[in-house]
C-alpha cells in the first residue's frame, strides 16, 4: 500500500502532498523535513529506494523535482517507481510536456489526476487512456459550468450597464 | 447593484488567465517563490493565512472566489502551516449543487480532514446524496471522498449505496465502489464481511480495470485467510495467462508489457496461494515459466515483472526447473550496474536461500561488493541477506561486520533492529562465550538502550551460570575476564543505562571472586557510576545492593571492612532518597555491615545467583509459635472453606444452596469465583500463588534480602522455574535452540564442547582464507584478497559448524555435499576424500576452461564456485548491454537538463521531454517500438496517439501566458524560476 505521495522540489519545497494513511499535521511536517533530508542528499547513480522507519520510499528525479512514495515493506519497489513514472506520463500527457510551473499553479488539477490513478493508496488504473478520459469529462463538465457562469456575468454585465 | 457589479467581474476574472487563477493568487505563489529564508516566507504565509479568515468569513463572497481561496488555503496548509479554520468552508463547498464547486470542496476536505476529525459527521450526508446522484462524475467525486474519510463509525451510512453502484453500468464507477468497499473492510473488517462475496463477482466483471481493481481486496482478504480462496486458484491462472497472452485492451499496455501493474497483483496473489500447497502449485508453474521466459529485461517494468515473478517461485511449492530460471534471473540483476536491479537481487537472493542456502554462494563477490557499496539502501538490504543466511559458521563475520555498521549509523530505528539481530544471531549461534560476552558489550555500548531488557538479562544469567557445573574453572575464568573487561568499560564516559545495570551486577557478584581485584577498588568503582548517574535510579538501585554484596563477601571471608569516604556518603545520601527502593536497600547494606561473620555468610552466600530458593510455604518455622499461642488459648485456625461449611464441590448450586441455608449476612465482598470452585491446582500458570514451589518475584527478594535485582531470572534450575522462564524463549547457545526438547544438562555439554573446540575452529578458519587467497591469486587478479577471504569466511566453512555440532551430539545439518572438501583444513579429520583433495584443488582452480564443466559437478565446491563467479564477472558485456536501454527515460531527462542550461530564454521548464518537440519522450518509445521490431501498425497508433498530445503550439500559447503575467524568468523575477533552469 501506497502511504502517501510527496513531490518535493530540489530546494525541498513541496510542490504537492497525498496522505493515504493518518498522519497529523505535526506529523506531516516531520515526515516531510525527515524525507527530503534523506532523499535530497543522496547522489545521481544510487537506489531509488530509502528505507525509512520501517517503511521503503521510493523517489525518482524529474528535472528538479522529486517524486515520492512511501510504501510497504513488502511491496514491489519497481512497480511503484513505474507507477511514479506512469503518473508523470499521464501529467505530460495533460498538461502538455509538464513543468514544475504547471504543477505550482495547477496543483490541484495534480491533485485531481493523482485521484484517478490512486485511490486508498493502491493502483486503480493502469490504463492511461481511461484516466484520461475520465479527466476530460470532468473538465468538460466544469466548462460547462463556467460558461453557464459566463452567461450570467454577462447577463448582469447587461443589466448594471 | 454594486454587489451584482463584483460578482461580474469576479466572474470575469475567474476565466481569464492562462491558469485559471487571479491575479492575487499568482502574486502570492510568486512571491512564495521569491523567498530567500523560511523566516520570508512564513512571514508571507502568515498574512496570507490573516487575508484567507478575513475574506472566507465574510457571508457576501461570491462563490466563485471562495472556491479560490480554498485552493489557496490548500496551498498555504501544504506548505505547513495551520490552516483548520478554513475547514468549515470547504465542508460548505462540498454542500453545492454546482460540480465545480462541489469537486474542489471535495478535493479540499480529502486533503485537509483526517478520518477522524469531528467535521466528517457533517459531510457524511452529502457523500450519502451524491452516491445516489444521476451524473456519474458527482458520484465518483463522492466515492474519492467516502474512500478517504468514511471512518468506522460512518460506514454504515453510505454502506448500501457503495454496494448498488459495484453494479453501475459505469466502469470508473465500479471500479471506485470496489475500492471503497475494499477501504471499508480495511478500516473495519466486521462490518463489511458479509459483503466479501461480491469481490469474487466483481473479478469476473468486463472492464478489466474493474478486475484489476478487484485484486486488491482479494490479495487483502487471501493474505488473512488462505483456504476459502483455493477455489480461485484457476482462476487466477487463466486471468494471468489471458493477460500474458495479451487478451485486453491495448490501453493497459505499458511499454510494450500487457498489463504490467495486473501481472504484478495477480502473481502476488498466487504466491500466497501456492504457499505450501502442491497441488496449487502445480497450476500456476507453467504460466509462471512462460512470463519468465517472455520478460523484456530492457525495461524496469520488465524487470518488476521478472522480480515479482522471482518472489511467486520462492513463495510457492518448490519446482527445480522455476527455482533454476529464478536464480539465472538473480544474477542477472546481481550482475547489473543499476543499484536499483542489485538491490531487488539481494533481496531475491534472501528470498531464494531459504529454500536453497546454496544459491547464496555462488553470489558470493556481488554480495560483499554490495555490502562495500557506498549505498546505504544497498548496504542495508544485504545486512538483511546476510541476517538470513547466518549459520554457526559464519557468525561471528557476520555479527562483526554488523556491529561495526551499527556503531556509524544514528538512524535510531535502523540501530534498534540492527541490534536486535546482533543480539538474535549472537544467542542463536555464538561460538564461545567469550565470544558472545564481547559482542553483547559491544552492542550494549553503543545501542544498549535501544535493545530489549530481556536481552541484559540474558547476559547476566549466562555469566552467573557459566557452563555448567562440572567446569569451574571454565567458568570463574569467564567471569573474571568479563570482570576485566567491565573494570576497563565503566571508565568510559557515557554508557546506556542498560549496560551499567549488568555491569554494576557483574561487578557486585564476582569483582572480588578471584581476588585480582580489591574490595576498595570495586567498591570505588561502583561508587563513582552512583554518584555519576545521579538521575537513574535503577542504576544506583543495582549498583547499592552490588555494594552490599561486596562488602558481605569480604565480611564472610573474615576480612575487617573499611568503608571508603565516598561509600559511606553515598549511603548517607541514600538513606534521605526519596525512592523508597532506593532508601531500604541503603538501610539494609548499612545493617547487613554491623553483622558478624557467620550471619553475613548466610545472608549472601558467596556466588549463589543460580541457587534455588526454597520457600517454606506452609510456614512451618512458625509452627512452635502457633503452639505456644494455642496453648495459650487462641482459637486454632480454620481453613476457608471449613469456615464456609462445604467441602471442594465446585457446583454453583451447592454454594448457593449453603447460602441460602446459613441465613447469615456477608459483609465482605464476594469473592471470586474460581479459586472455590475448581479443587485441583489449574494446570495454567493462571495465578502464580496457586503453583507451589514457584518462587514469586517478590517472595523471593523479601526472603533473599534482595541479593539479586533480577532473582526470577537469574535463578534458573529446577523444571519449575524453567516454567517460568517461558518468557525467555531463546535459550542462549545454539544446541539447545535448536533440539528445544534436550535437557539442560544435556546443552550445557554441549555448550562446554563449542567453548574447547573455539580455538582450533578460528585456526581452521585463517588458514582457509589464506587458502582461498592463494589459490586464486593467478587466475584472478583484479579481485583483492580480503575480499576473498571475507567471502570465504562468510559462505565458506560450513564444515567448522559441521564439526562442532556433530562433536555436541546435535542434528547435523543437512549441507554436508560440500562441507566434505573444507575438512582437510581441520586437525583432526584425516578421512581419504579429505587428503585426495587436498591435492587436486591448485589443478582445477588454474584451469579456467573447465568452469562450465565444475558447475554441474553435484557436490557444489565453494572454491569452485568462486571460480564461476569470477569468470563470469571478467566477462560482463554480454550482460550489461540490455540493462540500459531501458531506462531511456531518465537519459532523456538528463539530456534535458542540459539543454535547458543552453537556452535560459526558454520560460517553461519542461519535467518531461528533451528537445524543441513536447513529445520527444514518447517519440522515444516509438523508436523503441521500431527496435523490438512490432509492425507499422504499432508504430502508426503510437504516432497517432502523439499527435493527440500536446504540440509545439501549445507550449508557445503557454509561455505566452507565462509572459503576459509578469512571471517570465528572464523578465523581472529571475529568482523564482533558478530552480526550475538551473
Amino acid at each position: 500500500m501506497i502511504h502517501f505521495v510527496l513531490l518535493i522540489s530540489r530546494q525541498g519545497k513541496v510542490r504537492l502532498t497525498k496522505w493515504y494513511s493518518p498522519y497529523s499535521q505535526k506529523e506531516r511536517t516531520k515526515v516531510i523535513r525527515e524525507l527530503s533530508g534523506m532523499i535530497l542528499s543522496r547522489g545521481p547513480k544510487l537506489c531509488n529506494f530509502v528505507e525509512w522507519r520501517g517503511y521503503k520510499v521510493v523517489y525518482k528525479r524529474y528535472a528538479s523535482l522529486y517524486f515520492c512514495m512511501c510504501i510497504d515493506q513488502d511491496d514491489n519497489e519497481l512497480e511503484v517507481l513505474e507507477i511514479i513514472h506512469h503518473f508523470v506520463e499521464i501529467l505530460d500527457r495533460y498538461f502538455g510536456s509538464v513543468c514544475e510551473l504547471d504543477l505550482i499553479f495547477n496543483f490541484h488539477k495534480a491533485y485531481y489526476i493523482l485521484d484517478e490513478i490512486l485511490i486508498a493508496g493502491e493502483l486503480q488504473e493502469s490504463s492511461k487512456k481511461t484516466v484520461a478520459r475520465l479527466i476530460a469529462a470532468q473538465d468538460s463538465l466544469v466548462e460547462q459550468a463556467k460558461e453557464q457562469a459566463s452567461t450570467i456575468s454577462n447577463m448582469i454585465a447587461q443589466a448594471t450597464k | 447593484m454594486d454587489q451584482l457589479k463584483m460578482i461580474g467581474r469576479e466572474l470575469a476574472m475567474g476565466s481569464q488567465g492562462g491558469f485559471g487563477q487571479s491575479k492575487e493568487f499568482l502574486d502570492l505563489i510568486k512571491s512564495i517563490g521569491e523567498t530567500r529564508s523560511k523566516a520570508e516566507e512564513d512571514r508571507i504565509v502568515l498574512r496570507e493565512i490573516e487575508t484567507l479568515k478575513t475574506r472566507l468569513g465574510n457571508p457576501n463572497t461570491p462563490k466563485f472566489k471562495l472556491k479560490e481561496y480554498l485552493v489557496r488555503l490548500l496551498y498555504v496548509e501544504m506548505l505547513g502551516h495551520d490552516a483548520s479554520f478554513g475547514y468549515i468552508y470547504a465542508v460548505k463547498m462540498t454542500h453545492d449543487e454546482n460540480l465545480l464547486f462541489k469537486r474542489t470542496g471535495y478535493l479540499a476536505v480529502t486533503l485537509f480532514l483526517n478520518e477522524d476529525h469531528d467535521l466528517i459527521i457533517l459531510i457524511v450526508n452529502t457523500i450519502q446524496k451524491d452516491l445516489r446522484s444521476d451524473n456519474y462524475l458527482v458520484v465518483c467525486a463522492a466515492l474519492n471522498a467516502a474512500c478517504r474519510l468514511i471512518n468506522e463509525e460512518t460506514i454504515p451510512a453510505v454502506l448500501p449505496q457503495v454496494v448498488e453502484l459495484l453494479g453501475h453500468h459505469k466502469e470508473a464507477v465500479r471500479k471506485k465502489a470496489v475500492m471503497a468497499l475494499y477501504r471499508f473492510h480495511q478500516r473495519a473488517p466486521g462490518s463489511v464481511s458479509h459483503l466479501v462475496s461480491n469481490f469474487r463477482k466483481r473479478l469476473c466483471d468486463n472492464d478489466p480495470g474493474v478486475m484489476g481493481a478487484t485484486l486488491c481486496p482479494l490479495f487483502d482478504l487471501i493474505t488473512i485467510d488462505v483456504n476459502s480462496y483455493k477455489d480461485l486458484v484457476i482462476s487466477f491462472v487463466n486471468i494471468l495467462k489471458q493477460v500474458a497472452e495479451r487478451r485486453l485492451p491495448r490501453s493497459y499496455d505499458y511499454r510494450h508489457m500487457p498489463a504490467p501493474f495486473i501481472q504484478i497483483k495477480l502473481l502476488k496473489i498466487l504466491g500466497l496461494l501456492g504457499n505450501g500447497d502442491k497441488k496449487a502449485s502445480e497450476h500456476m508453474y507453467t504460466i509462471v515459466g512462460d512470463i519468465m521466459r517472455k520478460f523484456d529485461s530492457t525495461s524496469n517494468i520488465g524487470n518488476a515483472v521478472l522480480y515479482e515473478c522471482i518472489c511467486c517461485v520462492s513463495s510457492i511449492h518448490p519446482n527445480p526447473k522455476l527455482l533454476e530460471t529464478a536464480a539465472d534471473a538473480i544474477s542477472k540483476f546481481l550482475k547489473s550496474d543499476s543499484h536499483n536491479l542489485r538491490y531487488l537481487g539481494i533481496d531475491a537472493l534472501g528470498r531464494l536461500t531459504k529454500i536453497n542456502p546454496e544459491i547464496a554462494e555462488q553470489h558470493q563477490l556481488a554480495v560483499i561488493d554490495c555490502l562495500e557499496d557506498l549505498d546505504d539502501t544497498l548496504k542495508r538490504k544485504t545486512f538483511e541477506l546476510l541476517y538470513k543466511m547466518t549459520k554457526s559458521s559464519n557468525v561471528e563475520v557476520i555479527v562483526n561486520c554488523m556491529v561495526d555498521y551499527m556503531i556509524n549509523i544514528n538512524d535510531n530505528h535502523f540501530k534498534t533492529e540492527i541490534a536486535s539481530r546482533c543480539v538474535e544471531l549472537a544467542e542463536q549461534f555464538a561460538p564461545s562465550n567469550q565470544w558472545f560476552i564481547q559482542t553483547m558489550n559491544k552492542v550494549f555500548e553503543h545501542a544498549g538502550d535501544l535493545v530489549n531488557a530481556k536481552v541484559a538479562h540474558n547476559l547476566m544469567r549466562l555469566i552467573a551460570e557459566g557452563f555448567g557445573e562440572d567446569d569451574n574453572i571454565v567458568d570463574s575464568q569467564l567471569r573474571s575476564s568479563a570482570v576485566e573487561s567491565y573494570t576497563r568499560i565503566i571508565g568510559e564516559p557515557i554508557l546506556p543505562s542498560a549496560f551499567l545495570q549488568v555491569i554494576c551486577w557483574v561487578l557486585g557478584e564476582y569483582g572480588t571472586a578471584d581476588g585480582k581485584y580489591s574490595a576498595s577498588y570495586i567498591s570505588g568503582k561502583l561508587c563513582d557510576v552512583a554518584e555519576a548517574l545521579s538521575t537513574d535510579e535503577i542504576v544506583k538501585a543495582y549498583a547499592v545492593t552490588a555494594l552490599g554484596k561486596i562488602y558481605s563477601f569480604e565480611i564472610a571471608a573474615g576480612r575487617k571492612v573499611n568503608l571508603l569516604p565516598e561509600c559511606e556518603s553515598l549511603i548517607e545520601e541514600l538513606l534521605a532518597s526519596h525512592s523508597t527502593d532506593l532508601q531500604q536497600r541503603a538501610y539494609e547494606l548499612r545493617a547487613l555491615i554491623g553483622l558478624d561473620a557467620h550471619v553475613v555468610a548466610n545472608l549472601m552466600p558467596m556466588d549463589a545467583s543460580c541457587e534455588d530458593i526454597e520457600i517454606d510455604k506452609g510456614l512451618s518455622f512458625l509452627d512452635g509459635y502457633i503452639q505456644q499461642a494455642i496453648e495459650n488459648g487462641a482459637q486454632p485456625y480454620v481453613s476457608e472453606s471449613e469456615r464456609l461449611g462445604m467441602s471442594n464441590i465446585s457446583n454453583f448450586k451447592s454454594q448457593e444452596q449453603h447460602e441460602f441455608l446459613t441465613h447469615s449476612l456477608r459483609f465482605e465482598a464476594y469473592e471470586l469465583p474460581k479459586p472455590s470452585m475448581t479443587p485441583q491446582v489449574p494446570p495454567v500458570l493462571a495465578s502464580p500463588t496457586e503453583l507451589f514451589p514457584v518462587s514469586v518475584p517478590y517472595y523471593h527478594t523479601e526472603v533473599n534480602y534482595s541479593t539479586t535485582p533480577v532473582p526470577s531470572i537469574s535463578s534458573a534450575g529446577s523444571s519449575e522455574l524453567q516454567l517460568r522462564l517461558d518468557g525467555v524463549q531463546k535459550k542462549w547457545g545454539h544446541p539447545s535452540y535448536f533440539s528445544p526438547t534436550s535437557s539442560t544438562l544435556n546443552s550445557d555439554a554441549a555448550k562446554i564442547q563449542n567453548g574447547s573446540t573455539k580455538p582450533d575452529s578460528v585456526g581452521s578458519a585463517n588458514s582457509e582464507a589464506r587458502h582461498v587467497s592463494y589459490d586464486s591469486r593467478k587466475p584472478q587478479v583484479e579481485i583483492s584478497p580480503e575480499k576473498q577471504k571475507l567471502a570465504a569466511s562468510l559462505f565458506g566453512g560450513a564444515s567448522k559448524s559441521d564439526r562442532r555440532q556433530s562433536s555436541s551430539s546435535q542434528k547435523v545439518p543437512k549441507n554436508n555435499s560440500h562441507a566434505a572438501y573444507k575438512s582437510h583444513v581441520e586437525k583432526t579429520a584425516t578421512s581419504d576424500t579429505g587428503a585426495q583433495k587436498t591435492s587436486q584443488p591448485p589443478s582445477d582452480l588454474l584451469d579456467l576452461g573447465e568452469t562450465t564443466g565444475t558447475s554441474i559437478l553435484p557436490s557444489l565446491d565453494p572454491f569452485k564456485q568462486l571460480e564461476g563467479v569470477l569468470d563470469q564477472t571478467q566477462d560482463p558485456t554480454s550482460l550489461n548491454t540490455g540493462g540500459f536501454s531501458g531506462t531511456d527515460a531518465p537519459d532523456i531527462m538528463s539530456l534535458y537538463v542540459d539543454t535547458s542550461l543552453r537556452d535560459q530564454g526558454n520560460s517553461t521548464a519542461n519535467l518531461l521531454s528533451t528537445v524543441n518537440d513536447s513529445s520527444s519522450l514518447l517519440s522515444g518509445f516509438s523508436d523503441a517500438t521500431n527496435r523490438t521490431g512490432h509492425g507499422g501498425n504499432t508504430v502508426a497508433q503510437l504516432t497517432q496517439k502523439l499527435s493527440e498530445g500536446p504540440n509545439h503550439k501549445d507550449s508557445l500559447e503557454k509561455d505566452a501566458t507565462v509572459r503576459q503575467m509578469g512571471v517570465t524568468p528572464s523578465g523581472q523575477n529571475p529568482n523564482l524560476f533558478k530552480d526550475l533552469l538551473g
